[in-house]
């Protein structure tokens, strides 16, 4: 063979080649399109700005119903209602109340209707020193005991904040102590959190399901992935790039001279701190 | 096969054409094949159905806008989005306010790590939700201790909080000193004068620099368009802020806004159950965050030791 003949035979194979290649990316075959998972919305509870309950003065605001705070349909005015306790001298809250829970301080000891209600004007409320204080004004009440969060609140600190903080623009919304804050038991109850990040990686989701199902697991068991849950859903020297669910690639790290040791964190949130 | 001969071809075509039937053949199927092989590297034109128009290719960068030419271009966004997502848009261009210089402010004692701030952001600032663009990203931490290496972003409880831990909240810090402004080679990113870092979409180029040089994690690309369905459309928009963007642009936290220049809180701020967030300008002595820096214990900047001195500060009240 002569030299032109070499490269037309180079020529011809690269251009077997070339044909070779366009067939297959026109066509698509042998490709794996990565696919999205699929990620519902989000619940619009999750979305709602309202407070976790509604105080006297926001149902007076919304001229919601107010019979529930009508006492004198049931008790009798100018006569102080009595109150029974058991005999490890904890309230026993009447029926007619039973949606009450008294819980307010975790030493129990906060529980006399009347340290808060006035006995004898029950639509009424009083502070330990005798002020006496309108329902839909219940932060002087609350103030009156908890100061530095009542000074907190009344800077803006304390509490939820919502409108304008350009008061030239427009109105700020504060919401008071409860709007928020049960009275009879003024701690936040838990709740479901919204969803977190949809991981495009299955191993660390099937992780979090694991761990879900143990109940609550120590933290340096989630943070350090050894020898737990973890280690057998990712192999040692392996890393699973996936998009598309368990049939997804594995990419070995060893074949590119990798030590097998070598591991990544993909998930989570690998702040690294400077050595100290 | 004929013997070599230095010139070959004037010997053995005696046509006048001076072309051979083989090497018509042959060439014509070089030729062939080279244009399948170029046709086969433009195919992934084929899925690009969305070419830039002149007028968006030839927008100037945002500081050299005239408000004639800025209108001109807000309106051409309102169409765009119109025509993405089918809902029309009120896209503004709002500029900073003299005298305000905004700060954030979390109480570490109250977060409850519920995440409802996440989602009020993604709603408010049109961010993508599939796959997912989220601008804030809360880790729990177990407490007595800040070491982020401990920290669990993906935690799925029933019920939160839980005992033993602590939600931490993290966002665009708006560093006085932001490390991805200064890695931007085309200036599409800068510190505004009340302290935002927002980002020019259009001027964008994707090469996600700052994503890298950000300490916080907080720069997120949009590899894909993003899909927002038209329902969950923000359409009250800002040309620095919420509306949508493009493939192959970084997006951040910019506090909101079309929200904060127009003189109203943060969405997260607005959302949270309860009150762990705090905003407000810090130039005014009277303002909820003036009061916290003042007078709470105000232990954090997250990663003061970098030096980007952070906007957003974290607190212990208690």
């Amino acid at each position: 063979m002569n030299n032109a003949e070499k490269t037309n035979a180079v020529l011809l194979v690269l251009a077997a080649v070339f044909v070779v290649l366009a067939l297959k990316f026109a066509t698509g075959y042998g490709a794996t399109a990565p696919k999205l998972v699929r990620i519902p919305l989000v619940e619009t509870q999750f979305l709602d700005t309202a407070t976790f309950r509604k105080s006297y003065a926001e149902l007076i605001r919304t001229k919601a119903d107010l019979s529930d705070f009508d006492c004198y349909t049931c008790h009798t005015k100018g006569t102080p209602p009595t109150l029974r306790f058991d005999a490890q001298q904890n309230l026993i809250i009447p029926k007619e109340h039973e949606d009450i829970v008294m819980h307010h301080g975790s030493h129990g000891r906060n529980n006399n209707c009347f340290n808060c209600h006035n006995e004898l004007n029950l639509e009424l409320l009083q502070t330990r020193d005798g002020h006496e204080v309108k329902l839909a004004e219940s932060p002087r009440l609350c103030g009156s005991c908890h100061g530095p969060t009542y000074r907190d609140w009344e800077a803006g600190a304390h509490g939820r904040t919502g409108g304008y903080w350009d008061r030239a623009a427009g109105p700020i919304k504060r919401q008071i102590c409860v709007d928020c804050h049960d009275p009879h038991h003024p701690k936040i109850p838990p709740r479901t959190p919204a969803p977190g990040p949809h991981l495009l990686h299955p191993a660390a989701n099937s992780e979090a399901r694991v761990l879900k199902a143990e109940g609550s697991p120590k933290p340096e068991a989630r943070s350090r992935p050894s020898g737990d849950a973890q280690e057998n859903q990712v192999p040692l020297g392996a890393a699973k790039w996936s998009l598309s669910g368990p049939a997804a690639p594995e990419l070995r790290l060893s074949a590119f001279g990798l030590p097998s040791d070598f591991r990544f964190r993909i998930s989570g949130f690998t702040f690294r701190p400077p050595a100290c | 096969m004929p013997p070599p001969q230095p010139n070959p071809s004037p010997a053995n075509a005696p046509a006048p054409a001076g072309i051979s039937r083989r090497s018509f053949l042959r060439n014509s199927a070089l030729f062939a094949s080279g244009l399948a092989a170029l046709a086969a590297s433009l195919e992934p034109l084929r899925h690009l159905n969305e070419f830039p128009t002149v007028d968006q290719f030839l927008q100037k960068y945002y500081k050299e806008l005239t408000p004639e030419e800025m209108a001109k271009v807000l309106k051409r966004i309102e169409d765009e989005v119109e025509h993405d997502y089918g809902l029309r848009p009120h896209v503004r261009d709002l500029k900073p306010m003299n005298g305000v210089e905004y700060v954030y402010a979390l109480n570490l004692t109250r977060c409850i790590g519920c995440r409802k701030c996440v989602h009020a952001c993604v709603g408010e600032n049109n961010q993508s939700r599939n796959p997912e663009v989220q601008y804030i990203r809360v880790v729990r931490l177990p407490h007595g201790s800040l070491d982020l290496e401990k920290a669990e972003h993906n935690y799925n409880p029933e019920q939160v909080p839980e005992a033993g831990y602590f939600y931490m909240p993290v966002q665009c810090q708006q560093c006085r000193n932001p490390p991805c402004v200064k890695v931007c080679p085309v200036h599409a990113t800068w510190q505004e004068k009340d302290g935002i870092t927002v980002i020019d979409y259009n001027w964008c180029i994707g090469c996600r620099y700052c994503a890298a040089a950000c300490p916080f994690w907080a720069r997120h690309f949009n590899w894909t368009k993003p899909s927002i369905p038209k329902e969950r459309l923000n359409p009250n928009m800002a040309y620095l802020g919420n509306r949508p963007r493009k493939q192959g642009v970084m997006e951040k936290c910019h506090f909101c806004i079309q929200r904060t220049r127009a003189g109203r809180y943060p969405a997260c701020v607005e959302v949270c159950p309860v009150g762990a967030r705090k905003f407000g300008n810090i130039l005014d002595p009277e303002s909820e965050v003036s009061y916290i820096l003042r007078t709470k214990r105000v232990f954090i900047q997250l990663k003061e030791e970098l030096g980007t001195s952070p906007r957003f500060y974290y607190y212990f009240d208690v």
